[in-house]
């Protein structure tokens, strides 16, 4: 199926896919440099050294928070990719009232105000007394990451043929196969959207994590917003993960290539 | 159809403890009087209301909010709608790259990178709203590429064969297949960037040479800074209410626009 | 699919390596964040054999919305009209001096400004700054600044060129004071003059209403004259030698941050060892020296403004003391700050 054009066309699609992706990393490779930076100030370099990274890794708190930060994007992006998914697929079977309404509250978070969904989970922690603490920051993040995924599969469900599902069921399917035989395959580039969306909006969440984590449970975020002054050691931070994300990438990309040549040159062999 | 219909009763009973319950609480103080410290007192009033519409001021602030969202939102379809099509036209494992190189970025920082933009964007002579825009477009651009390109990978590419071997050519095929597919993507890229840009103003501020007052930062200032949580639910609840009535038509102009 | 999964996974199994040694004794330090040596608190744990909890915020009312959730911390250091407001709601518990045999150490000026507390029963004050305009000596000839003070904020000779310090409790001190005024005042007319002022500056100089990116702005040289605290002036003059300090001689507000410990702390005898430990003489100095603002210790202040000290001639590091007109903030009443912020919202909008 794979069609080679190699015409002026796809030349251009790709020289604009390509600014699209210089826009995205021009203040990425800005703070990557910056972190090199002898200085404090992120407007002008005055020469290269490697303070920053001395003094992040003296910095526990701010070690730390990349655990926090890890931990809970995980396990939220793990629940929230599940729950949605499920709920996605059941809600677009729902009358369309139900579905109607359940979405709307399910936009509430992406709509409201970080500071009002803080407050509100926060309130809503406090009032039973509950302690705030580390499961209250996951619960927390768990709530606001679904929507998103939710989000992202229902356009890919309303799409998809209602027939086939209800053809698996009719042949004999029981409906746990129609929907991970059928249903799944389908909307599978969507679930992968989500759960990274997901993961992002955890990763980089401020305001709702400020008033839902407890005493010493910080996250990058909390710790990067409240600078009272501008610490470089961040854009070190930064890059580290951006060089961490990009040999884990590589690898994962690398590794069933690496597979494929082998049981290639292993089938030669036979 | 009952069964799959089961499978939203988990979640249904999750939104009812952990966004309609804190909602509510929301509600209570938007509706009540100023119990003084943050506190709630049951004493029912639409003053916290009156108070919005009386003072011009706060609708100012409210339009200037909803007038760079909707811009925002425009951008980010002008921009994103080719680079998600001419992504869905790469080869599978690219489009996966590509969706990973696009979201990466979301990992870092977003203030990080907006003092990154203001040191790139000092060295250019921009008006403020040029700034603001670019800082903008460019922390929701992802968001939209994504959902338009999800909704057109996979699917996409059999259906325009099939129309080619029709005999259709490129650009009608877009018109007539394409894009109406997209449609539902379109619509969740708009609720993923209209929603919450309504409500950011960080980057505004930061890249508009404080020049921009915006609603989100009226709300935070109102619960943080001046501690009146009854004010503050009151504008939250009134800035929602108009989302989401401009969500309901945007949903209304697609459901003709599916049935033309 | 696959590939993600594997990716989080990765990421994941890097992250537990890095899981917190478990101690035995534990103490909850709440703070502003940037303002403190990370040095001085792991010599602290070594000495004490402790863990330090290290949590930080970027203003004393989010600091006071995260306390209301009933989060429970052993020292705080929140400024002077927040410590005022936690001493009427009964959050604080009182000092051990027994513990804290240290106080002698504290600089006699900022003893002065302690009318939230005056003998220490609740706080030991940690750092201190005034609040005054950088501006650059070779756009603004110092005799002038002096002899504008903050009217020079009204001077149109300056639009555009302008940085105000988006706070609406700072703006309106410096009207308030410009004006001879109290920066306390709850006179509506005297706040009513107030506004206008401000109006009236909006109009004159309209100013870039910013907040703590103004310090990298103002080293870079970006406009000739901002609105900041003194100890991110020290900041600013130490990197760009052109810009000068000025506090102006109409008054203004001094702030003094201090040490508390909360009601509900849980390692209060730990919480008394740490404020003593941070007003030792070398601990206080590494503070002063990485953060920039005044110390509260009297022979730091002393030697970091002398000779051969950090802050050697930097006009910015030590606060005015004993200015009869210069006053610290109280604890204003809700209904007031909803004024504040009101008024201030039309300001930013030029109405």
């Amino acid at each position: 199926m794979e069609r080679k054009r190699k015409s002026p066309w796809s030349f251009m699609t790709n020289g604009y896919l390509l600014l699209i992706m210089l826009f995205i990393y021009l203040p990425i490779a800005y703070v990557v440099v910056f972190s090199f930076n002898d200085s404090k100030s992120m407007t002008k370099f005055v020469g290269f050294s490697l303070r920053w990274y001395e003094a992040m890794l003296q910095d526990r708190t701010m070690l730390e928070s990349i655990r926090t930060t890890v931990v809970v994007a995980v396990i939220a992006t793990a629940v929230s990719t599940v729950v949605g998914t499920i709920t996605a697929i059941g809600l677009s079977k729902a009358r369309p009232l139900i579905r109607a309404a359940v979405l709307e509250v399910n936009n509430l978070p992406v709509m409201n105000p970080d500071i009002v969904t803080a407050i509100g989970m926060m309130l809503l922690f406090i009032v039973p007394g509950v302690q705030l603490s580390m499961t209250t920051l996951i619960l927390a993040h768990i709530t606001f990451c679904i929507p998103y995924v939710i989000l992202t599969i229902m356009p890919k469900l309303r799409q998809l043929d209602d027939n086939v599902a209800e053809a698996a069921l009719d042949l004999g399917a029981n409906p746990w196969q129609a929907l991970t035989k059928v249903i799944l395959p389908q909307i599978y580039p969507a679930i992968l959207s989500g759960a990274l969306i997901a993961f992002s909006m955890s990763f980089d969440d401020f305001v709702i994590s400020f008033f839902t984590a407890g005493v010493g449970v910080n996250n990058i975020s909390m710790y990067v917003y409240s600078m009272k002054r501008y610490n470089p050691s961040v854009n070190a931070l930064s890059t580290l993960i951006v060089v961490v994300v990009t040999i884990i990438l590589i690898l994962v990309n690398l590794i069933p290539y690496i597979k494929e040549k082998k049981t290639k040159k292993e089938e030669q062999r036979l | 159809m009952k069964s799959f219909f089961r499978m939203t009763y988990p979640y249904i009973l999750w939104i009812g403890l952990f966004i309609v319950a804190p909602m509510i609480m929301i509600l209570l103080y938007a509706l009540t009087k100023d119990g003084g410290n943050r506190t709630l007192i049951f004493q029912f009033t639409f003053d916290n209301f009156s108070r919005f519409f009386s003072d011009p001021t706060f609708m100012r602030v409210l339009w200037t909010s909803l007038r760079i969202a909707f811009l925002t939102t425009v951008f980010c379809i002008l921009i994103g709608y080719p680079a998600a099509l001419f992504i869905a036209n790469l080869s599978e494992r690219a489009q996966t790259m590509m969706v990973l190189l696009l979201t990466l970025p979301m990992w870092i920082n977003m203030l990080l990178k907006t003092y990154a933009w203001r040191g790139i964007l000092m060295n250019f002579d921009l008006e403020s709203e040029v700034k603001v825009f670019i800082g903008m477009v460019y922390d929701f651009l992802p968001y939209m590429i994504i959902q338009i390109h999800t909704s057109i990978a996979k699917l996409d590419r059999n259906l325009t064969i099939a129309a080619y071997d029709l005999g259709a050519n490129k650009w009608k095929t877009f018109l007539k297949v394409t894009l109406p597919l997209s449609v539902p993507g379109i619509i969740s890229g708009i609720t993923l960037v209209f929603l919450p840009a309504v409500s950011s103003f960080v980057i505004p501020k930061l890249l508009g040479g404080g020049d921009y007052v915006l609603i989100g930062n009226l709300i935070e200032t109102f619960f943080i800074t001046t501690g009146d949580w009854n004010f503050g639910s009151a504008i939250s609840l009134i800035m929602a209410l108009i989302i989401i009535a401009s969500m309901w038509l945007t949903k209304k102009i697609d459901r003709n626009a599916q049935e033309d | 699919m696959k590939k993600v999964w594997a990716m989080l996974l990765v990421i994941s199994l890097l992250a537990v390596p890095m899981m917190a040694l478990a101690a035995d004794d534990v103490l909850n330090v709440y703070n502003w964040g940037e303002y403190i040596d990370k040095q001085v608190i792991t010599n602290f744990e070594k000495e004490y054999k402790v863990r330090v909890n290290y949590d930080v915020y970027d203003s004393n009312e989010t600091m006071y919305t995260k306390l209301m959730s009933g989060a429970s911390y052993d020292v705080i250091i929140p400024s002077d009209y927040m410590i005022e407001r936690l001493i009427r709601e009964k959050k604080l518990q009182a000092l051990d001096h027994s513990i804290i045999d240290n106080l002698d150490n504290l600089a006699e000026g900022v003893r002065g400004y302690q009318q939230y507390d005056p003998d220490n029963t609740y706080s030991v004050p940690y750092l201190w700054q005034t609040v005054g305009i950088v501006y650059d000596t070779t756009k603004i000839d110092p005799a002038d600044m002096e002899a504008q003070g903050w009217n020079a904020f009204l001077n149109p000779d300056y639009k555009g060129h302008v940085y105000m310090y988006d706070s609406e409790r700072d703006a309106f001190m410096v009207a308030l004071k410009a004006l001879g005024y109290s920066a306390n005042t709850d006179k509506a007319e005297e706040l009513n003059a107030a506004y206008n002022w401000l109006r009236e500056m909006d109009k004159a100089v309209r100013p870039s209403y910013v907040t703590d990116e103004v310090i990298d702005a103002m080293a870079a040289g970006e406009k000739w004259m901002a609105l900041v605290y003194s100890g991110d002036a020290a900041y600013i003059l130490s990197e760009n030698e052109d810009m000068g300090y000025c506090t102006p001689s109409q008054g203004t507000n001094v702030a003094v941050d201090a040490m508390v410990i909360p009601a509900n702390a849980s390692n209060p005898e730990l919480a008394n060892k740490f404020i003593k430990y941070i007003l030792d003489y070398e601990n206080s100095l590494m503070i002063s020296e990485e953060v920039g603002y005044a110390s509260a210790n009297a022979q730091v202040l002393e030697e970091l403004s002398g000779e051969g000290g950090d802050y050697e001639g930097n006009d910015a590091y030590v606060p005015r003391d004993g200015y009869e007109l210069d006053e610290i903030y109280h604890d204003i009443p809700e209904d007031l700050r909803s004024q504040y912020s009101s008024m201030w919202i039309k300001v930013k909008l030029h109405e």
